[in-house]
């Protein structure tokens, strides 16, 4: 009974980069999904509270849907983890974090470090 | 120059010395039973603590005069703070908070030397002390010294972590389980000095039966003030995640409770020695091995605030503590053995071991849970978390039969149960059971564990009124006074007795409010225009205005929002968002009304911006919360009472003549 409950509820963190390489492992089960808001991807209505981005680490990026306000801290380029599961290829979030980490700098360029992205999310 | 950093690692490092000496001086001394060794050691304790009181003075000089040049104060103090914070920030980061529980170690150590009965386990278990002590303080003086000094100080600092900051239950809560942790230290202390001694009996365990209490009691309101703190400062409406910092509160506070529970077993039938003695030792443990998961950065959690270079030596001492208290167990088998065999399983003996057997098997799932997430990652590389379901379909069950326990165990006579008695009291409180079940389904609740819990509460109020009747009414009839005259003389002579009941009674009221606010929270976010009231579970909520306010170095931007009931205006709260200093993070920090029946609690979901006529806000109704808080005082009271002076010891007669009132 604590086996299964344990495999059941574990969550894992990947980068949508890693859930592209297996999609059939992670569909269907709750997994955090962490990486950088693309810009110019962000929707929000205010009527129907529906957010929409898109979530990138640089190599894939994934359409997320979330309902609630957009936090604080979120904007363009600011490090995600969302917490929810893959719906046909969209992510549907319940749960957004913001990671204001001092260690990943929102890159310059368009060039993301994925090793580097990774570390400051988790 | 004498700076107060130097001044600081100068007492540190006088209290580390003393305190090797105690232990020295102490051992030898009671090797060779020489009295004015012992003496000298016992003294010396003192001394340990005034040197180490210096250090924490020290500290708060350097605090609250800004003093930069101390390493700890640059990296976690700010000018702009208000006194009180930087009084608490000594608390709010890693080496100050092992210099608080360094110095609360031998505030301890001090207040035992003076005040430990002179028998032969009062030597060895102050050795004890000191050498806890001499760990804390080492990791304090090498490993996280707060006092380091800096060649070039900063000219203010950016201020302690600003969740923190954000409540005074801040300045509370981290004493509060030291307080607890530090505590249990000392029946830890007599446990293995009775293992050295070779008198593994009941005395290390009645020495310490007031300090049990007493850190038992700590880590209790420790933990529920650590839920609601959580409550007042997170923001999502909730007190418990089953993150990892609370996991490792959790688990010594239920070997604890086992504790509390089975030494009452080895006192009346002389069993469970060894048990005993293991329990005390794998509680303290625990505390280390629970320091070292947060404070190593091995595990992550949202509230880890601070990771450090300690961890090892966390994990080392706890190594080293496990396996010397193992081996003093495997060396003193002959007298730790258990003579005394279980006469029946339905008995008073039963109870307490099947309610051990629970509380360990939930400190070995929270375990499994918690570090879980290290063997995945260490095997397969991927990042794991447990989420809470696992932890709510492992605990939840065994706290149901926790509280089926509660309810019989104390009606049990010791050694074997007279079925006659056995079976009427157990007709009454299934009746309350049944009878709570129906009333929670009449009240609507629907879902299994609220109504389950609803259930047992009338279970373990039914038992509570049988046993005090059992109690009672006998002595009533003999003496011919009044049922109100022999309930007072019975709640003061039996403070022990009396005080578990009320413990109890604490255990039933958060066990609702638990089972009330877990299933039926209701969560949503709501936009709000400015002037429009809109419905929210039979309130109204009107955004009046936004607002921003700073005072003493907080940044505060909110909205003012009017709570209606039936067309009044009940109050006006303000979810805000607040930020500390030049500190890029910002605290969402909501505003709660609390009733006896449910909490209003809104934060803000999003940024307030002027230029909208909008506001969206999170909004919580959590039935029967505030009741969690007040079951914690109510158990704090219990232990309170239980620990007071002026326990009558028990008779065993009357245990024999009327088992229903059967006595501790």
């Amino acid at each position: 009974m604590i086996n299964q409950a344990l495999t059941t509820s574990l969550v894992y963190f990947i980068l949508p980069n890693e859930y592209a390489q297996s999609p059939d492992q992670y569909d269907g089960r709750r997994i955090r999904l962490g990486g950088l808001v693309a810009p110019e991807s962000v929707r929000f209505n205010d009527f129907d509270l529906q957010l929409t981005f898109l979530v990138t680490d640089g190599i894939e990026s994934y359409p997320v849907q979330h309902v609630g306000a957009p936090p604080e801290l979120f904007r363009e380029n600011a490090g995600v983890v969302i917490e929810g599961s893959f719906d046909s290829g969209t992510f549907v979030s319940d749960n957004l974090l913001i990671k204001h980490s001092e260690v990943y700098e929102a890159p310059e360029d368009g060039h993301i470090d994925v090793e580097e992205l990774r570390r400051s999310l988790q | 120059m004498l700076s107060l950093g130097t001044l600081g690692t100068a007492a540190l490092t006088l209290a580390l010395a003393l305190a090797v000496y105690a232990v020295v001086a102490g051992a030898i001394g009671a090797i060779r039973r020489d009295a004015r060794l012992q003496t000298s050691a016992r003294l010396t304790a003192l001394a340990v603590f005034l040197a180490a009181t210096t250090a924490v003075i020290v500290m708060q000089a350097a605090l609250l005069t800004d003093d930069f040049s101390v390493k700890y104060v640059a990296e976690h103090s700010r000018i702009e703070s208000p006194i009180w914070v930087k009084v608490v920030t000594m608390w709010a980061a890693l080496e100050g908070s092992v210099l608080l529980w360094a110095w609360l170690l031998t505030a301890y150590g001090a207040v035992l030397a003076v005040t430990a009965p002179n028998t032969v386990l009062r030597s060895w278990s102050l050795v004890v002390m000191q050498v806890v002590t001499i760990f804390f303080l080492s990791v304090v003086t090498f490993a996280a010294n707060p006092f380091i000094v800096l060649a070039n100080p900063p000219l203010d600092g950016p201020g302690a972590n600003p969740l923190l900051q954000n409540h005074w239950m801040m300045a509370v809560h981290p004493v509060l389980m030291y307080l607890g942790y530090v505590g249990l230290t000392v029946p830890f202390a007599f446990a293995i000095a009775a293992l050295i001694t070779r008198r593994p009996g009941t005395e290390w365990m009645r020495l310490t039966r007031r300090w049990t209490l007493f850190g038992w009691g700590f880590l209790t309101v420790g933990i529920i003030s650590g839920g609601w703190w959580s409550y007042e400062v997170l923001g999502w409406g909730g007190y418990w995640a089953w993150d990892p910092v609370e996991n490792v509160s959790l688990m010594p506070w239920l070997t604890a409770t086992a504790f509390l529970h089975s030494i009452q077993v080895q006192e009346r039938r002389r069993m469970l020695k060894a048990w005993n003695l293991l329990l005390i030792v794998l509680t303290f443990a625990l505390t280390l091995l629970g320091t070292f998961l947060i404070r190593s950065g091995v595990i992550s959690s949202v509230h880890a605030f601070g990771d450090g270079p300690v961890g090892p030596f966390f994990l080392a001492f706890f190594i080293i503590v496990t396996l010397v208290s193992l081996s003093l167990v495997v060396w003193r088998w002959d007298q730790v053995r258990d003579r005394a065999d279980l006469d029946a399983v339905v008995s008073r003996e039963g109870a307490f071991i099947g309610v051990n057997v629970l509380f360990l098997a939930m400190t070995f799932a929270v375990l499994l849970g918690t570090v879980f997430p290290l063997f995945v990652e260490a095997t397969t590389g991927s990042r794991v978390t447990v989420g809470a379901p696992f932890f709510d379909a492992i605990t939840l069950p065994v706290w149901m039969l926790v509280l089926l326990l509660m309810g019989v165990g104390p009606l049990l006579p010791w050694r074997r149960a007279e079925t006659q008695t056995l079976r009427s009291n157990l007709t009454w409180m299934t009746g309350a059971l049944l009878l709570a079940l129906v009333l929670g389904f009449v009240f609507g609740v629907r879902k299994v564990y609220p109504l389950i819990t609803i259930g047992l509460a009338g279970w373990n109020l039914a038992s509570a009124g049988l046993l005090l009747a059992g109690a009672i009414v006998p002595r009533a009839r003999i003496t011919g006074r009044s049922l109100g005259q022999v309930f007072t003389q019975y709640a003061f002579e039996q403070k022990r007795r009396f005080g578990s009941m009320v413990v109890h009674l604490g255990v039933v009221v958060i066990a609702l409010g638990i089972a009330a606010s877990g299933g039926y929270r209701v969560d949503q976010q709501i936009r709000l225009p400015y002037g429009e009231r809109v419905a929210f579970q039979g309130y109204e909520l009107q955004a009046l205005r936004p607002f921003s306010e700073r005072v003493a170095g907080r940044n505060s931007v909110g909205v003012e929002v009017a709570v209606f009931q039936g067309n009044r205006e009940i109050t006006v709260l303000t979810p805000r968002i607040n930020r500390f200093g030049t500190s890029q993070m910002t605290v969402p920090t909501p505003s709660v009304r609390y009733t006896a029946s449910h909490d209003l609690y809104l934060a803000l979901a999003g940024a307030v911006d002027p230029q909208q006529d909008f506001v969206i806000i999170r909004a919580v109704q959590s039935p029967f919360v505030t009741w969690i808080w007040i079951g914690g005082v109510i158990m704090a009271l219990g232990t309170i009472y239980a620990m007071s002076p002026g326990d009558r010891p028990l008779r065993r007669s009357v245990s024999a003549e009327a088992p229903a009132g059967a006595e501790t």
